[in-house]
């Protein structure tokens, strides 16, 4: 049988990032950070712009969601192309390479940042696993 | 808590927080939306963290300031820092996190509409690391923030750092302290043909060594750390910069040792100075001419006075000696916390960014006195410099390295 896909950005695909997340990560694995991030996808291909909202405490992702029109605040936001996320997650760039090209822009604390970025690596190692369809 | 944080009881405590009401009211006063800090005295007077790499400093109208540095060292600058890790931001080539990005996000939201007035430091100077905006940096946020208005407007800060406060005062007067320490690690070593093969960059380091030992962060001066020179080097016409170089000491040449220590961003700076082995009865009347003026100098600081009418007293008695040639007519450059150094006081000279030569002093002012003597036909030279603080009648000296030039 095969394997059943989800549709990249989708409620489904949603669902089941943050069901493996809970899964896969311990509090542990994530350094029992507390934070919160928004990865913001402009030029989605209906044009709209969307954004993945998490939420960590004590390194427990408690909620994955995704948001249309107006953004919660949050520590980190990345903003970038549907396609940039797309080449990351489908493991063509690396969001380093991203960010220092200038086409993913990051705001909040950057030493934050840097220091929790083997951590959010091992997030997107995650999401990457999901079967999806772009 | 990191060591550098310092109770309000502690003889280094600055009250920070105060330094930046007292900015927020000024801007208040002057229009000023929010004021962008580049220069290094003014991240030292308000951050109390030492920043070698372009930094910035974002003061909005209430609230804590933040301020931003190369993201390789902003942990660090955010632990010596009063600031909390949210108001210590780095920059790096990233997307977001440029130095043009991270400014006016800071600044934005401070303007009404895009509107308003934005407070930079720009100007000119004989000091490198003075850190003015640069062109290109006004020109790139000039673009990001359209509608707003730039306003040169560093005399704020340097009317407010003028007048030294007591933590600033003692930080200054254990700088001095550590650097009598160095002094007094270079006679014991030089003394008694002890200088014999050693060489300028040696005398430099062994001063270094010793007053690292006793405290000092760094030998701060960008003219070389500590200044030595010794023979014709000494005596360089119209000279008062000597970075020490390879040259080895000779019996019969001055030295002239020149030391800067730096304690919690207060200066250490003083020299003092040597005849090798042996001097003549030439090079004994220079020395004699340049400690009795120096004498001369130190009583005649006090509040009141100005730079001209000292000038003017000093060489009246450089010419009644009959060694005004030697002289260089200048006895005095500025200091504060690291980064401010050069100018006395504020820029309303005649000659923009220059020490106004009619600027009168004023109790808790401090300044370096600076005397240098110089005699190139005989390659012989003196440099004195103390940090001194004006007090209500006169102006206490900060290094207590006894004033002589020796015979060692």
């Amino acid at each position: 049988m095969p394997e059943r896909k989800f549709k990249y950005l989708s409620k489904e695909w949603t669902e089941e990032v943050g069901k493996r997340l809970k899964k896969d990560l311990t509090p542990e694995k994530m350094k029992h950070i507390t934070s919160s991030m928004l990865t913001i996808y402009t030029n989605c291909p209906d044009k709209k712009t969307r954004a993945l909202y998490y939420k960590l405490k004590d390194g427990v992702v408690e909620s994955v969601s995704l948001v249309e029109g107006a953004l919660p605040k949050a520590e980190f936001s990345i903003t970038a192309d549907y396609d940039m996320f797309a080449k990351i997650s489908r493991a063509e760039l690396k969001a380093r390479s991203a960010l220092m090209s200038g086409k993913m822009t990051l705001k909040g604390n950057l030493v934050k940042a840097l220091t929790l970025s083997p951590t959010v690596d091992r997030l997107n190692e995650v999401i990457a696993k999901v079967p999806t369809e772009y | 808590m990191p060591e550098k944080k310092l109770k309000r009881d502690d003889p280094y405590f600055i009250d920070f927080p105060k330094r930046i009401k007292a900015i927020q009211k000024e801007m208040a006063k002057h229009g000023i939306d929010v004021y962008l800090g580049s220069r290094l005295r003014t991240l030292s007077w308000t951050v109390d963290a030492f920043m070698p790499w372009r930094s910035y400093i974002v003061i909005p109208p209430e609230g804590l300031p933040t301020a931003i540095t190369f993201v390789i060292d902003a942990a660090r600058v955010q632990d010596d820092s009063w600031l909390d890790q949210d108001h210590i931001l780095g920059y790096g080539p990233m997307g977001g996190q440029d130095q043009v990005s991270l400014l006016s996000g800071l600044i934005k939201p401070h303007l009404k509409a895009g509107k308003g007035i934005i407070a930079m430091e720009t100007g000119m100077g004989t000091y490198l690391p003075e850190g003015h905006l640069t062109l290109f940096e006004f020109v790139m946020l000039k673009a990001a923030l359209p509608k707003a208005t730039f306003k040169n407007a560093h005399d704020i800060i340097d009317r407010l750092s003028l007048i030294k406060d007591a933590g600033t005062i003692n930080r200054f007067r254990e700088a001095s302290r550590i650097v009598d320490i160095g002094h007094k690690a270079v006679y014991e070593a030089i003394c008694d043909g002890g200088y014999k093969n050693m060489t300028e960059t040696e005398i430099a380091g062994l001063a270094a060594y010793a007053m690292r030992k006793a405290g000092s962060e760094w030998e701060w001066s960008f003219t070389g750390g500590n200044e030595i020179a010794s023979g014709y080097r000494t005596g360089l016409a119209a000279g008062a910069c000597t970075p020490a170089s390879r040259k080895k000491l000779k019996t019969g040449e001055p030295l002239m040792v020149d030391l800067h220590a730096m304690f919690r961003l207060g200066l250490g700076d003083h020299s003092h100075n040597y005849f090798l082995g042996k001097a003549t009865k030439r090079q004994l009347w220079h020395a004699k001419n340049f400690i009795d003026l120096i004498h001369k100098c130190l009583k005649a600081y006090k509040p009141g006075v100005s730079p001209t009418t000292l000038a003017d007293e000093m060489l009246a008695f450089t010419e009644e000696r009959g060694f005004q040639d030697y002289m260089v007519p200048g006895f005095e450059h500025g200091i504060g916390l690291m980064g401010d150094e050069w100018r006395i006081g504020l820029n309303d000279g005649p000659f923009e960014y220059w020490t106004n030569p009619d600027h009168v002093y004023k109790k808790d002012e401090m300044l370096i006195c600076a005397v240098q003597y110089a005699c190139p036909e005989e390659n012989v030279g003196f440099r004195y410099e103390n940090p001194i603080l004006i007090t209500a009648k006169g102006c206490e000296f900060l290094s207590k390295f006894p004033l002589s030039i020796d015979v060692v």
